[in-house]
């Protein structure tokens, strides 16, 4: 009872902030990217609520189209690494013998490969948009998502069910798709819930760097890039907000997937 | 049995090692410019003929790209990583200055996340239902939610530009005369907020196995027999500390991916500092070779735990696999 609240509570916190961001070229009281040279560096006021940053920029306004790119690159990173991670683990799962093996051994090596290096190696030469970021994030996120399905689709593969499935001669696209998959659902959504907080993470991080989204499109990471300078001079509100918000939305995705986990552990932890 | 599980690890780390090493010949080879500028990059123009003929056997660069990877490797492994486009100097000269710096760090951080986690997770996870119980995991879950970066942003604005106690960035004083004390006062708040942001999850990891262990039917058996309360904790922790192990090594990849952030914030000149300044400023000599250095420290610092797990799990040593 308790934690179905808890997940009510923090789904309502995640709706609003994305709502919020969708609709933020409704909501948006300035132009995200209007300079004003009469008005750097306010500090909070009834005007701009949230101040102005160091090109008169109103923050809050920033904030709200800032959160629509960085949800943007991460749901679709996202969706990427979903759809490889489903075949990759599938495949190694449901084929096993040599094929498992080898499969795996590849991915152990590569999650021992710190993404963010992997990232930063192709950041060097493709210093694509938004959705080049979205790419590459996709491309090295996906190796949780295999792993889990690849498990779940072993667990399942010997249940009686699919041996009974099998026996009537079910293809096995079929038994794939709508056995085997279906039934990985609550273990992948968890895992997909994660792999969203990463992904936010990732860009975040990225574009913090300097190395992320060009600096000419607002997201909360690019709005922390120029903030690691504005605080050295006092500007506390331009840092304080874009990571308040990359903290509610990560805590109510962590507090989500918790209580989504909780009373399934057993099946989870094997 | 041994020896088949040791071998084991070494041939994973040399796959691990060769995927790298694919990833930085890769970097050398998608460079603007042709790969003599790569590895010599400002100096290419004033290489004399014979010097370009030198690197054109060397790293055979007339011969089919696999030969060129094998010449590349080659030269690599004699420790020979090119000359940085910036500063003119060898590559392996500027990695092992920063080196120190980097590996500093993240000892420094491991040793009191370890210390931290292992504290708070026992306490945790012997007094189940407890406030520390409860506490610990929403700590943990609020704490990992938390951008590092942003962290120490905030940090700087309160430790640096409010309170003046803390330099903002950098490894030591310019200038200065670089004791341990200067060391210390640098190294504060790019670790603090590593050990922030990461101990709480690593303390949730080794209460929950704890708490299972504490269930498991030989606890409940010791104690019935009145086995001493502190000789049955040990027990618990020792067997709680093999999923812990195993954890930092899943995670440890993610954790130097975090340092290379706060390095950067920081202006820790270490390596991850060095990595992101190769990628602005389009140094790729230097990418490269970061990046191999990166990926031999994470090899061996897994293969270190992988010794530990193997001094304390008996099911290792006795020829079972995990």
């Amino acid at each position: 009872m308790k934690s179905r609240k808890a997940l009510l509570f923090w789904f309502s916190i995640l709706g609003l902030i994305v709502s919020l961001t969708l609709l933020s070229s409704v909501l948006t009281p300035f132009e995200p990217n209007v300079m004003n040279m009469d008005e750097v560096y306010a500090a909070p006021s009834a005007d701009h609520w949230l101040g102005t940053d160091h090109l008169g920029r109103d923050v809050l306004s920033r904030l709200l189209e800032g959160g629509k790119v960085t949800l943007t690159v991460a749901s679709s990173s996202v969706l990427l690494s979903l759809i490889i991670g489903i075949v990759y683990g599938g495949i190694s799962g449901y084929f096993g013998g040599v094929t498992d093996t080898v499969m795996m051994r590849l991915l152990e090596a590569f999650i021992t490969i710190p993404a963010l290096v992997i990232i930063l190696a192709f950041q060097a030469f493709m210093q694509g948009g938004m959705w080049g970021m979205a790419l590459i994030i996709g491309l090295t996120g996906w190796l949780v998502t295999a792993r889990i399905v690849r498990s779940e689709f072993i667990r399942l593969k010997d249940a009686e069910f699919i041996q009974m499935a099998k026996m009537f001669r079910t293809p096995v696209w079929k038994i794939l798709w709508s056995h085997l998959l279906r039934n990985s659902i609550p273990a992948i959504f968890v895992v997909t819930l994660f792999n969203f907080s990463s992904a936010i993470f990732m860009e975040v991080s990225l574009s913090f760097l300097g190395i992320g989204i060009p600096p000419a499109i607002p997201s909360w990471g690019n709005m922390l890039y120029y903030a690691q300078n504005d605080i050295l001079i006092g500007a506390w509100w331009i840092a304080l907000f874009p990571g308040l918000m990359i903290f509610i939305t990560i805590l109510a995705i962590n507090f989500i997937g918790e209580a989504w986990k909780n009373p399934q552990r057993r099946r989870f932890n094997d | 049995m041994t020896a088949k599980w040791v071998g084991k690890r070494i041939v994973m780390g040399i796959i691990v090692l060769f995927i790298v090493s694919f990833l930085s010949f890769f970097i050398v080879q998608a460079a603007p410019g042709d790969p003599a500028a790569a590895f010599y990059g400002g100096n290419a123009q004033t290489l004399t003929m014979a010097e370009k003929e030198r690197i054109t056997t060397a790293y055979a660069l007339d011969r089919p790209i696999t030969h060129q990877y094998v010449a590349w490797l080659k030269e690599t492994v004699k420790g020979n990583l090119g000359t940085s486009y910036k500063e003119g100097r060898a590559v392996s000269d500027i990695l092992l200055e920063r080196l120190p710096n980097t590996l500093l760090l993240f000892s420094v951080t491991l040793f009191f996340i370890v210390i931290g986690s292992v504290w708070l997770g026992t306490v945790a996870g012997m007094k189940a239902g407890s406030i520390w119980d409860k506490g610990l995991s929403v700590f943990s879950i609020a704490t990992s939610s938390i951008p590092a970066f942003w962290l120490g942003i905030l940090f700087i604005y309160f430790f640096s530009v409010s309170l003046g106690i803390l330099p903002s960035s950098g490894s030591e004083d310019v200038g200065g005369d670089a004791g341990i004390l200067d060391k210390i006062r640098h190294l504060v708040m790019p670790a603090g907020v590593l050990i922030l942001t990461h101990v709480g999850m690593y303390a949730r990891f080794l209460q929950e196995s704890i708490k299972k262990e504490n269930d498991a039917y030989y606890v409940k058996v010791a104690r019935a027999n009145g086995v001493l309360e502190r000789v049955v904790q040990l027990g618990i922790l020792r067997n709680a500390a093999i999923p812990y192990l195993n954890y930092i090594a899943m995670t440890i990849p993610a954790f130097f991916g975090g340092s290379i952030i706060i390095e950067s914030l920081f202006a820790w000149s270490g390596l991850g500092q060095l990595t992101v300044t190769a990628v602005v400023t389009k140094d790729y000599p230097v990418l490269m070779g970061s990046i191999l250095v990166t990926g031999i420290i994470v090899v061996v610092s897994l293969f270190i735990l992988d010794l530990m797990m193997y001094a304390i799990d008996p099911k290792l040593r006795k020829g079972g696999i995990r």
